[in-house]
């Protein structure tokens, strides 16, 4: 079975070398049956690929351990479904899935294109096989998912990494694969639009429903991976700035900042440059994220390992990508001028500007702040981390001003808005974002930063609000149907705005979630039987800690019963499940009870059997499942803007049902019923911990390599690092020592800087605190520049109807009015 | 070309089936999942038989298909897409419009742009059987001698020759099959 695969592999390479030769010869010639076989061999290599996955998937299920991939990433008794999924659990198979993903995502993009994009196609095809060659070229000589062992097969295998033994850890990856793949498309299709030079609108019209498909797949592929964190990890959060996160967003943010460029290229035929110069750094960021998470070349809880070969192949790789493409777009400028000129800062187009602006910013400030290590290292030598509390200071304003800009682009016109067209659009919102605004200082609330986002949010949603309100208004007066139905049908007519704005309002409710983390309470207690602990409203109570055995893993389960104002509202079972093969890596399974004013989540970091006492970690989450509702209306929304054109007659009648389906699923979190029962037992309180201590927990790392926050390392209670750090910080905090004071003696203690989660502001660092800044002032000069070079450079607009014959013009309006 | 013929993926479906069917009766001993990985693999290789006859299959046919394009259905449905998401554009922008977010300078600019778009997808499709005779047609316009084309149109209608009924190019003057001159030619 193993040389079976393999040669399928070479197969697949071979095949893909004769694809692209044949497209490009076809196209060169105008030769149509070359071109058709380029395309046929295309096919040929997603069916080799689904061949070989099927063979090592069956590997899989087979316990075929001669292989040693298959040895190291699965065990007889682990459960068949992880057993198939174990095919993208290591390195090598998470290759050949990508490429597998690949050939078969360009194949639908291919066969769906072939015909309104003849002349593209050839080309898109070549592209993408050679992206396809650059992946089966490793595998062959790299990666070999099939390689066996030489001698003596083992017994049994390994077994998969337990924290990957999780249903969203399932679906997270392939969801990632799927989007990262995804935005392969829209760069094959920018290239060959490149080489071609078939440079009018219609690539970006191929191309912006693949976008919108990855985009898709990324962000849900994100909102999983959160979730993981949240249910797997157990630190209480559910983003930590890993580099392998990160990677996942870098192209998610410049993937948005197409999807929103690419509507002022299609209203104004501006920004043409710069929307393939999008698509090209989209392309780019998944290399480059799936680059840093393979190569080793960063260190991650999640990365693969370190790996200089591979590192070395990627580079040369990545390097051949930009030379490329680039000097294709420089060779095609002259046909990439922009056809119109921007009017005013006043205006939509400049609006989607800022927002490009904002979002490379964020793209860029993350890439730079996950590399800075690695070129700390290259340059000074001095080895750092730079962790959560750098990411989120510097994220919590870019992010608030995305926010503002969400709420503001939809009310500016095209071109110029007015001033008293501005006061009529503005009105709503702003008033709106005042009145939430008010309520939360009424109300006491008192930490800011989620004040203004809350109001944020009010003023967004103002927008959209009024945006359908208005709409819905316009339509019931040109239908003459009431509201409700011009609003189903305006929804229905207008699919991409709509959705977007339904987008938007996902956004909304995100960052809803987002700030409710400025009220979290979290507390650590040491609790036996019988005694109970008390956070914010609610009282945690310790009946009993038992151990289970069921043949995977051995699991120390404690029973908890949580109160809120003396009812009983739930019990709770946080437990560590220790995996066979795997003790050392024992899993923390995370109780959790949901509702959407907030979660209580409990997790078990240590325990000790023989006196049954079990020390508990106690989070109150406010809003969080705002942050998982969010991503369920992000995902709705584009559905609806990708409803296909042909289903727009059920369409009408299908969205509302959808939309209450939809949100229902994803709002059925259940609320279990209180039943009241006495509160007994002897009260603990807490740890006390000052605020210093618990700022300093959060920006000093644990040292057992886990790349988190003391507080948060998810290998606890088996560390046995997080206890001396915590030992070592109360002794520095007894001795008096302030913040800057205690974080110097930690770097003195360790002898570098790399103990703590971001770097001082001191030497070479600097760069790492001043980058921002320089990266946000440079990106807003070239943005102003381009700008005023597109004023001052009027372009002659070709004349309207003048060229139309009269009958084809009465034809056109006749068209028009039986669309409706 | 729909026909009635054994298509080559009927083929390589039944192929596949054998296949699987066959693995299921050899495979003893096998857990039901690896039965069914199995025949998957088998039918993957149908699909790669079929994929690679799709390879092969333009190449051994040689270079016939270059003659005039004729818009088959399939290209057909994809402009009379092209045309709706035309239409549907400019409605779009008479909506904006309506709700006061186009300056009217703006507003006929852009809808003049998207009815030139549409209008040349009209046309196109009423051109309809093939490109031939819009290029005429373009010509003839371009040109500015409509008689001239009228008359390419009847020497088109004697391109028929007189003594095997064969259809000659309107340009012929002897008929391809025959030989024998064809009336009109000069």
């Amino acid at each position: 079975m193993a040389s079976l695969g393999y040669y399928l592999l070479l197969a697949a390479f071979v095949v893909c070398a004769y694809a692209v030769a044949a497209s490009v010869a076809g196209a060169r010639r105008r030769s149509r049956p070359l071109t058709d076989s380029g395309i046929g061999a295309f096919y040929l290599v997603a069916a080799i690929m689904t061949a070989a996955s099927s063979v090592i998937v069956y590997a899989f299920v087979s316990g075929d351990y001669s292989i040693k991939y298959v040895a190291r990433y699965s065990d007889s008794v682990q459960p068949l479904f992880y057993k198939i999924t174990s095919y993208w659990g290591g390195l090598d198979g998470s290759i050949m899935f990508w490429v597998f993903l690949l050939s078969v995502f360009g194949s639908t993009a291919v066969f769906v294109n072939r015909e309104r994009h003849r002349e593209l196609i050839p080309y898109v095809v070549a592209v993408i096989s050679v992206v396809q060659m650059f992946f089966l070229f490793l595998m062959i000589i790299h990666n070999n998912p099939f390689e066996t062992y030489l001698t003596e097969n083992p017994a049994d295998g390994e077994g998969l990494n337990p924290l990957l033994q999780n249903f969203y850890m399932v679906i997270h990856p392939p969801t990632m694969y799927t989007g990262f793949v995804g935005l392969t498309i829209p760069f094959a299709f920018g290239m060959a639009a490149l080489i071609t030079g078939y440079l009018d609108d219609s690539w970006l019209r191929a191309v912006r429903r693949w976008t919108m498909i990855s985009w898709l797949f990324l962000s849900v592929g994100l909102g999983l991976g959160m979730i993981w964190a949240y249910e797997e990890l157990g630190w209480g959060g559910y983003w930590g700035w890993d580099p392998v996160e990160n990677a996942g967003l870098l192209p998610w943010f410049t993937a948005t900042a197409f999807l929103h460029s690419v509507m002022v290229q299609e209203r104004r035929g501006m920004l043409r440059v710069w929307n393939v110069t999008l698509v090209i750094l989209t392309f780019f960021l998944t290399i480059f994220g799936t680059f840093m998470t393979r190569s080793g070349i960063v260190q991650s809880v999640h990365a693969f390992g370190e790996d200089p070969e591979l590192a070395r192949l990627f580079t040369i790789f990545m390097v051949t990508i930009l030379t490329v493409s680039f000097g294709f777009v420089i060779y095609r400028l002259p046909l990439l001028r922009a056809r119109n000129e921007l009017d005013s800062w006043m205006s939509r187009e400049a609006a989607f500007l800022a927002n490009n602006w904002i979002l490379l910013f964020s793209a860029f400030f993350i890439l730079f702040a996950t590399m800075f290590p690695t070129l700390s290292e290259a340059v000074t030598g001095e080895r750092l981390t730079v962790g959560p509390p750098f990411f989120n200071r510097w994220m919590l304003p870019v992010g608030l001003t995305l926010l503002l800009l969400t709420g503001i682009g939809p009310l500016l016109a095209w071109r110029k808005s007015t001033l008293v067209n501005l006061r009529d659009q503005f009105l709503i919102p702003v008033g709106a974002a005042l009145a939430v605004g008010g309520a939360l200082v009424a109300l006491g609330v008192r930490v800011w930063t989620s004040g203004i986002c809350f109001a944020l949010c009010g003023f967004v949603l103002g927008t959209v609000g009024q945006e359908f309100w208005r709409g819905a208004r316009v339509r019931q007066q040109a239908t003459g149907t009431d509201v409700f139905t011009a609003l189903v049908g305006l929804v229905a007519r207008n699919k991409r705005r709509y959705g977007g704005y339904i987008v938007h309002v996902g956004i909304v409710l995100m960052f809803f979630g987002f700030a409710g983390e400025g009220f979290k309470q979290d507390e650590q207690v040491l609790l036996r039987p019988g005694q109970q602990a008390q956070v914010g409203d609610f009282v945690v109570r310790l009946d009993a800690i038992r151990e289970t055995d069921d043949g995977q893993k051995q699991m120390i389960t404690a029973h908890t019963t949580v109160f809120r104002d003396g009812a009983e509202i739930a019990r709770m079972f946080p437990a560590k499940w220790y995996f066979r093969k795997h003790e050392d890596q024992p899993t923390t399974e995370v109780a959790i009870r949901r509702s959407f004013a907030e979660d209580i989540y409990l997790v078990m970091p240590a325990f000790d059997l023989a006196e049954q006492s079990a020390s508990m970690e106690i989070v109150v989450n406010p809003l969080v499942n705002w942050v998982w509702v969010g991503f369920g209306f992000l995902a709705l929304g584009t559905l609806i803007a990708l409803l296909p054109e042909t289903v727009f007659a059920f369409a009408q009648a299908r969205i509302p049902a959808n939309a209450v389906t939809t949100s229902m699923l994803l709002l059925s979190l259940v609320l279990w019923p209180a039943a009241l029962m006495a509160q007994g037992g002897q009260m603990v309180a807490p740890t006390d911990r000052s605020e210093l201590q618990r700022r300093l927990e959060s920006d000093i790392l644990c040292t057992c390599g886990c790349q988190s926050p003391m507080g948060s390392c998810p290998m606890r209670p088996n560390c046995g690092h997080y206890d001396q750090q915590a030992a070592r910080l109360k002794a520095f905090l007894a001795e008096g020592k302030g913040y800057d004071e205690v974080r110097e003696a930690f770097t003195v203690e360790f002898g570098s800087q790399a103990v703590l989660a971001a770097p001082i502001d001191r030497g070479f660092n600097r760069l790492a605190w001043l980058f921002p800044y320089l990266a946000a002032l440079t990106a807003l000069a070239v943005v102003v520049v381009t700008a005023r070079r597109w004023s001052s450079r009027p372009v002659a607009v070709a004349a309207g109807d003048a060229g139309l014959d009269p009958a084809l013009s009465a034809r056109l309006d006749d068209e028009l009015r039986n669309l409706d | 070309m729909p026909s009635d013929a054994f298509q080559p993926w009927q083929l390589f479906t039944l192929a596949g089936l054998i296949g699987a069917t066959v693995v299921v009766f050899v495979s003893e001993g096998q857990t039901p999942a690896g039965v069914i990985l199995l025949s998957l693999t088998i039918f993957a290789a149908a699909l790669v038989g079929f994929a690679a006859w799709r390879t092969l299959a333009p190449i051994a046919a040689g270079e016939e298909a270059a003659g005039p394009q004729v818009l088959g259905g399939r290209t057909r449905a994809a402009l009379e897409r092209e045309k709706t998401l035309a239409l549907r554009a400019i409605k779009d922008l008479e909506f904006d419009h309506a709700m006061g977010k186009t300056s009217e300078k703006d507003f006929a600019e852009m809808t003049a742009r998207l009815r030139v778009r549409a209008a040349g997808l009209l046309r196109q499709l009423d051109a309809g059987t093939g490109y031939r005779e819009q290029i005429e047609q373009e010509v003839a316009k371009r040109v500015g001698d409509r008689p001239a084309a009228a008359a390419r149109r009847s020497r088109a209608e004697a391109g028929v020759c007189a003594s095997c009924q064969t259809q000659n190019d309107a340009d012929a003057r002897f008929c391809k099959h025959c030989g024998t001159a064809l009336g009109g030619a000069s």
